[in-house]
């Protein structure tokens, strides 16, 4: 086959082996994946080749070097690291030994990339006209009124109704599917023979992370692109990739056919990574919730914005009750009111109207019990703790407050928190830029905990997270609710979360719910049509499934005549891809 | 854009509006009576008989409500009617316009000279940190912050006046004359501006959207000329306006030692004659002025960084 990618033997190390770890000055981390200094090389012995109009996906945990492998592709490795070994061609190029005029044309115009964070890869301050007008003039030699119509059919085809409104918006006017497909626009706008696409799709719910996973599909078929596609989710991915690289601790463990890979995997790694991509509903056995509410909600109203013209009902008469133990999910696409209503079940945000009733349990102390029981762990942990903060100060901060905590008590306290959730003591010297992800997340469970909460909300509390971390995660948040007897509200976008924790369901659209149902109930029969839409959007990927998957139509096309789409402003209704 | 001027605008006013009366109320508050005091500037006399008291506070209007008394203050200062000063005797709005003719002069030369310093300094710094270059600069330059501007003045004038002779070492005729002052001036605004663009640099370069950049094919330095540059230099549009606000009525020190006629020395001199009503124009004068250089760098924050929306309109 025509290879347009072929990395031979890559072996990346960091070049400055005797720095430090040093997290703590800035509380930035080191690198992409977390890197830090060590002897061991962070990418060894890698091959992989990617032929013209082959999807490769290239699977593994975070850390694993799947970033930095595709950072080599164009020699944009963090300067602290360095390709030590091995060889890159992209196609006839070698971009080991490469000019920087050479890699000049070759990023972004033989090689495209595609980020996981669409949002924080623009320029706040610059339209998506004026980012699209840099690969297009030096790739494409546009400028002015060319440029400006180029601009215009890349953002028509990746699926902007009003690509005019699309040039002129700002990255933060646009959702987050728009931005994803406007940088799809960007790292296509060079013509590129192979995109790299690291993790595009991770930060998105599942719609519309099977819109760009089809956008980027119609590109390969229609035109031979060739895709490499990073991902730490094997499902995502399944019915798209001819084949499968499984990557772990900076070599590639497992290869082949993604049917084979999907199908029978050879190693307990991938086995794994499979297992953590398709939490598998049912595996538990929990008592029933008792018949007693914790918090009921009814009527409750949430406005924004004090202008006519501009408010915006963010929560419309929502009555919802949790019973004591339950878990309940709470699921809708991003801007439904998720996480309004996260916030306002805390006492973070002020309703408009309607009530929301806590019935605790007393559990010995009196004070500030009901600011206290109800307790949220938030999305992303690096920027729910202070980077300047050691985490024991940051989890001794709330207990502060309460009165007849001797210093002991206090430190006893947050060391049985850490043990709850398995965290080793010593990271409570720590700062959050020197800690993972998921030893973060820990931790604002553990600091949740420390306040004895009855209801604990989980807003997102995974999302952030790879696939194997997450699973853990989950686990761990299952197992102090079943030993705590805690009521749980898991907020998600994703369908194999709510499926895999929650007893019932309830379905936000625009701010109401429309639809509570039993788990179970839900997922075979969803009764609304949007639910039908989120339900359909988590494809059961199994590898069996795979022919099947690989030949189906794209669902719930619009027939012709119809407008094919809303503004860029609102989000993307459901299954209106960009196939049109 | 059109509700944020909108509402920007409705500040500027409020604000001129509540710190004009602050000012109005300045002869109630200061020890002495107001008319004895007219009186006593007009008649150079010691004895002021109660008669002539009583006649003047009423052709004055003093008799009248208090707001009403403000709003007819207000209007005469709108149309340019400051009133006479007390010691001269002429009309206020005639000293205070040369003076800040003067001083606006002497701050936009300063101001711009930091801004040409600061600005290749800072972005020097905030491109390499930790460099030996990043760290002369800001070693040298912060320690302008603790030179006080009546010890870098002396001197200056020492050096470049009486060693030198290559410049005037007082006095306010022609452009050679206000370079002394604008340096001693521009120190400290050099240090701040040259800090705000070295942060404002690092924080720029380690947005995740500079590699993104590069990937898209860009060179390291049109990525930092596109990418880096234009968003460090946000933070020092706002800093700017706070110091050209902050000079207008503040460079007293610099104006009084360089024997400068700009407003500082005129507000100096007013309060130090208990002049009221030269004191009063020339404060609303300073104030409105400010609160509308803070208003336009608002603007072009807002201008240089869209997400601003937001939070303002």
């Amino acid at each position: 086959m025509n290879n347009i990618l072929e990395i031979r033997d890559l072996e990346v190390r960091n070049l400055r082996q005797h720095d430090a770890p040093d997290g703590g000055k800035d509380g930035r981390t080191a690198g992409p994946d977390g890197v830090g200094a060590g002897a061991a090389p962070l990418v060894r012995d890698l091959s992989l080749a990617v032929g013209a109009g082959e999807f490769v996906a290239l699977v593994g945990g975070s850390g694993s070097g799947k970033t930095l492998t595709s950072l080599s592709c164009l020699r944009l490795l963090p300067p602290q690291l360095g390709i030590t070994r091995g060889s890159i061609r992209a196609g006839s190029l070698d971009v080991t030994a490469a000019t920087e005029k050479d890699l000049t044309a070759l990023r972004g115009g033989q090689v495209g990339m595609l980020f996981q964070q669409p949002k924080r890869m623009f320029n706040p301050s610059r339209t998506i006209g004026q980012h699209l007008a840099e690969p297009l003039r030096i790739h494409g030699g546009l400028r002015g009124a060319k440029a400006r119509a180029a601009a215009l059919e890349m953002l028509h085809d990746v699926g902007f109704a009003d690509p005019h409104r699309g040039v002129r918006s700002y990255p933060h006017q646009l959702s987050g599917g728009m931005a994803q497909r406007a940088m799809t626009a960007l790292a296509l706008a060079g013509r590129p023979q192979l995109l790299l696409a690291d993790e595009p799709t991770s930060a998105l719910d599942k719609m519309l992370e099977q819109q760009v996973l089809r956008l980027l599909d119609r590109e390969r078929q229609e035109r031979g692109l060739g895709v490499l596609y990073i991902t730490h989710n094997i499902a995502s991915v399944a019915a798209f990739a001819h084949r499968i690289l499984v990557m772990d601790s900076g070599s590639i463990v497992e290869a082949g056919p993604a049917g084979r890979i999907l199908a029978r995997p050879q190693r307990d790694y991938t086995r794994e990574l499979l297992a953590a991509s398709q939490l598998a509903p049912g595996s538990r056995r929990r008592p029933p919730p008792a018949e007693r509410e914790v918090l009921t909600l009814t009527g409750v109203h949430k406005k924004f914005g004090a202008h006519r013209r501009r408010s915006h009902l963010a929560l419309e008469n929502v009555n919802l009750e949790l019973k004591r133990g339950e878990i309940l999910g709470v699921l809708g696409q991003s801007g439904s009111g998720k996480s309004t209503l996260a916030r306002a079940v805390v006492g973070l945000e002020k309703v408009s109207s309607g009530t929301i009733g806590r019935h605790l349990d007393e559990r010995g102390g009196k004070l500030d019990r009901a600011t206290t029981a109800v307790q949220l762990v938030f999305q992303e942990p690096h920027s729910s703790f202070d980077p300047r903060m050691t985490l024991r100060s940051s989890m001794e901060a709330p207990l502060l407050r309460r009165a007849g905590l001797t210093a002991e008590a206090r430190a006893r306290r947050i060391a049985d928190a850490m043990a709850e959730v398995e965290l080793d003591e010593s990271m409570l010297d720590k700062r959050p830029g020197q800690c993972s992800g998921g030893q973060l997340q820990r931790a604002t469970i553990a600091r949740a905990l420390l306040l004895d909460p009855q209801v604990l909300i989980c807003d997102e509390a995974t999302s952030a997270l790879d696939a194997l971390t997450q699973r853990t995660v989950l686990n761990l948040l299952l197992r102090l609710q079943r030993e705590h007897r805690l009521s749980l509200i898991v907020i998600s976008h994703d369908m194999d979360v709510v499926r895999y924790m929650c007893d019932r369901v309830a379905v936000l659209l625009d701010g109401r719910v429309i639809e509570v149902a039993e788990t179970q109930a839900f997922f075979t029969r969803p009764a609304h049509q949007h639910s039908r839409a989120l339900v359909e959007a988590a494809i059961p990927c199994r590898g069996d499934h795979l022919q099947s998957l690989l030949h189906q139509e794209p669902r719930q096309e619009r027939s012709a005549g119809q407008r094919p789409e809303r503004p860029a402003a609102g989000e993307e209704p459901a299954g209106v891809s960009a196939a049109h | 854009m059109l509700p944020f001027i909108a509402k920007r605008t409705t500040t500027l006013v409020t604000a001129v509006v509540v710190s004009s009366f602050a000012v109005f109320l300045i002869p109630y508050f200061t020890p002495g009576d107001p008319v004895r005091k007219i009186i006593r500037s007009r008649v150079n006399g010691d004895v002021v008989d109660d008669a002539s008291v009583q006649s003047l506070s009423l052709s004055l209007g003093l008799q009248d409500p208090l707001m009403l008394q403000y709003f007819r203050w207000l209007g005469r200062m709108a149309s340019g009617d400051m009133g006479l000063s007390h010691v001269s005797r002429t009309a206020v709005a005639e000293q205070v316009l040369p003076a800040l003719a003067v001083t606006l002069s002497l701050v936009v030369f300063s101001l711009g000279l930091a801004v040409l310093v600061s600005l290749p300094l800072g972005i020097a710094a905030g491109l390499r940190p930790g460099r030996a270059t990043d760290k002369v600069i800001t070693t040298v330059t912060q320690s302008f912050i603790a030179m006080p501007e009546y010890w870098v003045a002396p001197l200056l004038v020492l050096v470049f006046a009486l060693k030198l002779s290559v410049l005037p070492s007082a006095g306010w005729a022609g452009p050679a004359s206000m370079v002394l002052p604008a340096v001693t001036l521009a120190l400290r605004p050099i240090s701040y501006f040259t800090s705000a663009v070295r942060s404002g640099i690092l924080e720029a370069s380690a947005a995740e959207h500079v590699p993104a950049a590069r990937a898209r094919g860009l060179s390291q330095a049109q990525a930092v000329l596109r990418h880096v540059v234009p968003n460090g230099l946000v933070p020092l549009s706002t800093l700017f306006a706070v110091w050209f606000a902050g000079l207008l009525g503040g460079s007293v020190i610099v104006e009084v030692i360089f024997a400068v006629p700009g407003m500082g020395r005129l507000l100096f001199n007013a309060v130090i004659n208990s002049d009221v009503p030269l004191a009063q124009g020339g404060v609303v004068v300073v104030v409105a002025l400010a609160v509308t250089v803070t208003t336009l760098a608002d603007f072009v924050h807002r201008l240089l960084s869209p997400t601003v929306e937001g939070s303002y309109a």
